[in-house]
C-alpha cells in the first residue's frame, strides 16, 4: 500500500502533447478511476506511472520515493492488461509463478503464493490449463492473479473488463471491488466507461484531450460537475442539454429562458452572483430529473422510446432541436408523436456558460 | 410456384445419382491435366528411381541386382564421405543458423532499432542474390590473396593467408559460411512475421514484473515461436542434407579438397553425368537422402511436440 503522486507530469512525442501536465494526489489504499473519451491519454497516463513510457516533465513519486528514472520493476507496482497478457505456452500455475523466479524467491515461498491467490481468486482448479483452454474471465482472473503474487504496493488495470461480454464484465466488476476490500492495495483503474468508473472508484478522474477535468467522488462528479464535458460524461443517459440566455438578476437566483420555449421563465437556485443579463447560458438537466408534472415543466415532443421494463427512456426533440432523453419509471403508457409536460426541480438544474463552464 | 426440393421419389433420386456422377466426372476432367503432368514428372520419376535403385551396371547396360547396391553403400568411401561431409554441414551449420536468425529477428522486432527496414534487407537480400554471383564472389574474397585473408592477416587475427579453398577443414568452414550468409535472412523474416504478431503487453507484463532480457528472450519468445522454429528447422535440414548449389559452384563441381566438401548431392550428379553413369546406384544413393530427411523431420516433430 502506497500513496502515488504526479506533479506538472507532461508527456510530449515529438512537437505533440498528449498529458499537459498532470497533477493527482492518490491515497494509500484508495481506488482511484481515471476516465475519459478514447484518445484523452489515461491509458498513456497509466502507462508513465507503471514505467512503460518515459515522462517527458514533471515528478512522479510512489509511496514518497521520485520514481521518473525507475526501472518499472523496482516500482512495487503490478499491472493487469486490456488484453491480460498471458503467456500462451505456461500453464496458469506458471503464468503466476514465473516472475517470482527472477525475483530470487525459493520455490516453496513461489509454490505458497501462488496458492494463496489461486484461493482468492477461485482458480484453484484451472491451476494445470494452459490460458487457451480459459474464458475470458478467467483469463482475467489469472492475469489478476499474477498481479497479486507480487505483492505490489500498487494496482495499475488498463481497461481489464473490455473484452468481456456484458453479463461477466459486472461480475469481474463485483469482484474487483471484493478484491480492493480484501487486499486494501491503492488502485488506479483505467476505463472508458462511466459506469465501471462510478461503480468501482473512491476518487474518479476525469481526463480531456491530455488534461484532469474534475477530480472527485462519484456521487459529486455526478450532482456538482465543474463543466458540460464532466455533467455529459458522468451519467447515463447523457445529461440533456438546453441553451439559452439569462432574463434577469435574482437574488441568489438567476431567470432564464431557453430558446424554443421563449413564453417560459425559469429560476435556477444559485450559490454564487447570476450572471448579467443577456448572458449565453446552457441549463443541463438529468434524464432522470426531468418527470411528467413538476414545479417548472417544458413541453417536448416525444418521437421514441426505449422500454428497459423497470425504467422507460423517452427521445424527443426541444423546440430548438436539442434531443432530449426523459427516464421515467412509469413510462408504459407514452405514444409517440405526444407532448410530454416534463417538470424537474429546477434545484436540481445545472447551470454552465456558454464555454461549458459551471455556474454555481 | 414449387420449390425444386428434392423428394424421396425413386425418379429424382435416379436423376441425383446421375447428376452425382456427371459432377464427379467433371471434377475428374478439371484435375486431370494438373495431376497428368504430377503423375509423369513427380510419381512416376519416384517410383521409377525406387525401381532403378535395384538394378546395378554401367550406362545403359543395367541389370537387376537386388540389393547389391545397399551392400556397396557400405563398402564406398566416397559415400561414406559425403554422408559425413553431409551430416556434418546439417549439424554444425542448421544450429548455428536458427539462433544467429532468431537473435537478429529479435535484435529488428525492437522499437528502439533505428533503420530497421535498411537492416531487414540487407540481411534479406542474400537469398534472393544469384547463386553463380555469389559463389564468383565468395571465391575472390575467400582465395588465398583474396579480401578476407588480407584483412585477417591485417588485424593480426593469423599469421599467413588461410587456405579457405585448399584446406579440407577451412574449405568445409567456407561452405557452412557461405550457406549460412546466404540462408540466415530467409529463416528471420519467417521469425520477424511470427514476433510481429505477439501481442506486446505480454512483454511489457514480463518486464513490469522483472524478468530480465534474457529470459524474456528464452522463456517468451523462443517458446511462443516454436511452430515457426520447427518449420525452419524442417525447411533448412532439408536443405542442406540435399546441398548441392554453393558447393558445386565453390569446387568447380569436385567437392574438393581431397573429396572434403563432397556431399550427397554433389556425390549423386557425379554418379550420374561426372563419371561413367550408374543410374542404379545414383538412385540408391538419392533414397539414402529420402530417408534421413524422413527420419530427422520424424525426430524434430517428435522433439517439438507439445507435451501438454
Amino acid at each position: 500500500m502506497a500513496d502515488v503522486r504526479l506533479q506538472a507530469v507532461r508527456k510530449t512525442f515529438g512537437v505533440l502533447d498528449v498529458i499537459k501536465g498532470v497533477d493527482l494526489d492518490i491515497r494509500a489504499g484508495e481506488f482511484v478511476v481515471f476516465v475519459g473519451p478514447s484518445g484523452c491519454g489515461k491509458s498513456t497516463l497509466l502507462r508513465m506511472i507503471a514505467g512503460l513510457e518515459d515522462i517527458s516533465e514533471g515528478t512522479l513519486t510512489i509511496g514518497g520515493q521520485t520514481m521518473n528514472d525507475v526501472d518499472p520493476s523496482q516500482r512495487g507496482i503490478a499491472m493487469v492488461f486490456q488484453s491480460y497478457a498471458l503467456y500462451p505456452h505456461m500453464t496458469v500455475r506458471e503464468n503466476m509463478g514465473f516472475a517470482l523466479r527472477f525475483a530470487g524467491m525459493d520455490k516453496q515461498e513461489i509454490a505458497r503464493r501462488v496458492q494463496s491467490a489461486a484461493r482468492i481468486l477461485e482458480l484453484e482448479p484451472l491451476l494445470e490449463r494452459k490460458p487457451k483452454a480459459l474464458s475470458g474471465g478467467q483469463r482475467q482472473r489469472v492475469a489478476i492473479g499474477r498481479a497479486i503474487v507480487r505483492n505490489p504496493k500498487v494496482f495499475l488495470f488498463d481497461e481489464p473488463l473490455s473484452n468481456l461480454d456484458a453479463e461477466l464484465r459486472v461480475h469481474m466488476r463485483v469482484e474487483i471491488a471484493r478484491l480492493h476490500k480484501e487486499l486494501k492495495t491503492t488502485v488506479i483503474y483505467v476505463t472508458h466507461d462511466q459506469v465501471e468508473a462510478m461503480t468501482l472508484a473512491d476518487k474518479i478522474v476525469v481526463l480531456r484531450a491530455g488534461q484532469v477535468e474534475q477530480v472527485g467522488a462519484p456521487l459529486d462528479l455526478y450532482d456538482d460537475p465543474a463543466n458540460l464535458f464532466v455533467a455529459g460524461f458522468i451519467g447515463a443517459p447523457r445529461i440533456n442539454v438546453f441553451t439559452g440566455q439569462v432574463t434577469a438578476r435574482l437574488p441568489g437566483a438567476a431567470e432564464v429562458r431557453l430558446d424554443g420555449f421563449a413564453e417560459r421563465r425559469l429560476v435556477i437556485p444559485l450559490t454564487g452572483e447570476a450572471p448579467a443579463e443577456g448572458t449565453e447560458i446552457r441549463l443541463g438537466i438529468r434524464p432522470e430529473h426531468l418527470t411528467e408534472g413538476g414545479a417548472e415543466s417544458l413541453p417536448i415532443e416525444i418521437d421514441m422510446f426505449e422500454h428497459l421494463g423497470g425504467e422507460t427512456f423517452a427521445y424527443g426533440r426541444s423546440r430548438s432541436g436539442e434531443t432530449i432523453i426523459v427516464s421515467t419509471r412509469n413510462g408504459r403508457h407514452l405514444k409517440a408523436g405526444q407532448v410530454l409536460a416534463a417538470g424537474f426541480d429546477a434545484s436540481k438544474a445545472l447551470l454552465f456558460d456558454a464555454a461549458g463552464l459551471r455556474i454555481r | 410456384m414449387a420449390l425444386s426440393v428434392s423428394e424421396p421419389s425413386s425418379g429424382r433420386s435416379s436423376q441425383g445419382r446421375a447428376g452425382a456422377r456427371s459432377a464427379s466426372l467433371n471434377g475428374w476432367l478439371f484435375t486431370a491435366p494438373a495431376l497428368a503432368l504430377i503423375g509423369i514428372f513427380l510419381v512416376y520419376p519416384i517410383l521409377r528411381s525406387l525401381v532403378l535403385s535395384f538394378y546395378a551396371g554401367k550406362g545403359m547396360m543395367l541389370k537387376p541386382a537386388g540389393f547389391s547396391n545397399i551392400v556397396r553403400l557400405w563398402n564406398d568411401p566416397i559415400f561414406l564421405k559425403a554422408l559425413v561431409n553431409t551430416t556434418t554441414f546439417f549439424v554444425v551449420q542448421v544450429p548455428i543458423m536458427i539462433v544467429l536468425a532468431l537473435l537478429l529477428a529479435g535484435m529488428l522486432n525492437s522499437d528502439r532499432l533505428r533503420f530497421a527496414g535498411f537492416f531487414r534487407t540487407a540481411i534479406f537480400l542474400p537469398c534472393v542474390a544469384s547463386l553463380v554471383a555469389y559463389s564468383v564472389l565468395f571465391k575472390g574474397m575467400f582465395a588465398v590473396d583474396g579480401v578476407v585473408n588480407s584483412t585477417l592477416m591485417a588485424i593480426g587475427l593469423v599469421d599467413q593467408p588461410i587456405g579457405w579453398l585448399t584446406d579440407p577443414f577451412w574449405a568445409k568452414v567456407l561452405v557452412i559460411l557461405a550457406i549460412t550468409w546466404r540462408w540466415t535472412g530467409y529463416n528471420m523474416i519467417f521469425y520477424l512475421a511470427a514476433l510481429q504478431n505477439i501481442d506486446k503487453s505480454i512483454y511489457e507484463a514480463a518486464r513490469i514484473d522483472g524478468v530480465p532480457a534474457w529470459a524474456r528472450f528464452l522463456h517468451l519468445t523462443v517458446p511462443m515461436l516454436k511452430p515457426v522454429i520447427l518449420f525452419t528447422t524442417i525447411i533448412s535440414t532439408i536443405g542442406t542434407i540435399q546441398l548441392f548449389d554453393e558447393v558445386y559452384n565453390l569446387t568447380e563441381g569436385r567437392g574438393g579438397p581431397a573429396d572434403s566438401t563432397i556431399t550427397l548431392s554433389l556425390y549423386i550428379y557425379n554418379l550420374t553425368f561426372r563419371y561413367m553413369p550408374s543410374f542404379g546406384y545414383a538412385a540408391t544413393v538419392s533414397y539414402v537422402i529420402v530417408v534421413m530427411v524422413a527420419v530427422l523431420s520424424f525426430l524434430q516433430f517428435y522433439a517439438a511436440r507439445d507435451k501438454a
